[in-house]
């Protein structure tokens, strides 16, 4: 699934997939990510004053990434949203490697990474007038990077994502499934979403 | 003559140093818009978002061609209102 931006790679990329997956185009923006039962993938849509949304685009990301942190942690898994401020500069020296192409090669406001660093849950938005559609999506089971970088055209980039990124169920100390944790996930946002609207 | 530009509420709490990517154009150089209408949709922090006209009037220029990026406060086009 191609971020709203990459519309122009796509025959590049339908060409290199052989069939291999099918390939779509998503409303919000960021990086290409793989589909598949490794990753839970969450859509909100609100009103424009609701209150996770009214304060500006990257405030957006921080009652949706906060409330993944909740819902992993109900799994056992500790993970952090990282505040705008607490972003690796790419310009900086030392600065973490990033893969522009896809969702998992980088980080933004409020994004999900473990103790290392690594990324686990990544969000995008769409704005209009009428309503925001925030997204979010859970890494619960290992992904097939080599075929997305191959897919995407950038086959070296595999390790960069491999050891830049982490699964739930990698760090859980029992099995997640992605139907329970959607499930849960589901939940947590019913409760959420009736009671920041109070 | 109007700059059209993303509104400073679309950059709130932004580092300066980003720039947003005009993902694509809805209009051309010449066509004739309302106000509200939207002219382009743009990408900020991985947040697509609309660009619409503030006036009634006609896209004189474009100054951002899609796949392109622009700092806060830079125009993507100039709005001839209409009499």
């Amino acid at each position: 699934m191609l971020g709203c931006s990459q519309r122009a790679l796509r025959d590049d990329i339908e060409r290199r997939l052989h069939g291999r997956a099918e390939l779509t185009l998503r409303e919000s923006g960021g990086g290409a990510v793989l589909t598949g039962p490794w990753l839970v993938s969450v859509s909100v849509v609100l009103p424009p004053e609701h209150p996770w949304v009214c304060n500006g685009l990257i405030d957006s990301y921080r009652h949706l990434g906060q409330l993944h942190v909740e819902v992993l942690k109900a799994f056992g898994v500790a993970a952090r949203a990282l505040p705008p401020q607490e972003l690796p500069r790419t310009h900086e020296a030392g600065a973490v490697s990033t893969v522009g192409w896809a969702c998992f090669g980088g980080l933004s406001p409020w994004e999900l990474v473990n103790a290392e660093g690594r990324k686990l849950v990544g969000l995008a938005q769409r704005r209009c007038r009428s309503g925001v559609l925030l997204v979010a999506g859970t890494l619960v089971g290992p992904v097939d990077w080599a075929l997305l970088c191959d897919a995407m055209g950038h086959p070296q980039h595999e390790p960069l994502l491999r050891h830049g990124t982490v699964s739930a169920q990698e760090m859980a100390s029992c099995p997640i499934g992605p139907e329970r944790f959607a499930a849960v996930l589901t939940q947590w946002l019913e409760r959420e979403l009736l009671t920041s609207r109070a | 003559m109007t700059g059209i530009t993303l509104s400073p509420d679309a950059w709130k709490d932004i580092d300066p140093a980003t720039e947003a990517l005009l993902d694509k154009w809805l209009v051309a150089e010449g066509d004739t818009v309302r106000a509200g209408q939207t002219l382009a949709n743009v990408v900020l922090v991985k947040a697509n978002q609309d660009i619409v006209a503030p006036d009634d009037g006609r896209v004189e220029k474009i100054l951002v061609p899609a796949g392109e990026t622009f700092a806060r406060g830079k125009p993507i086009a100039v709005l001839k209102e209409l009499p």
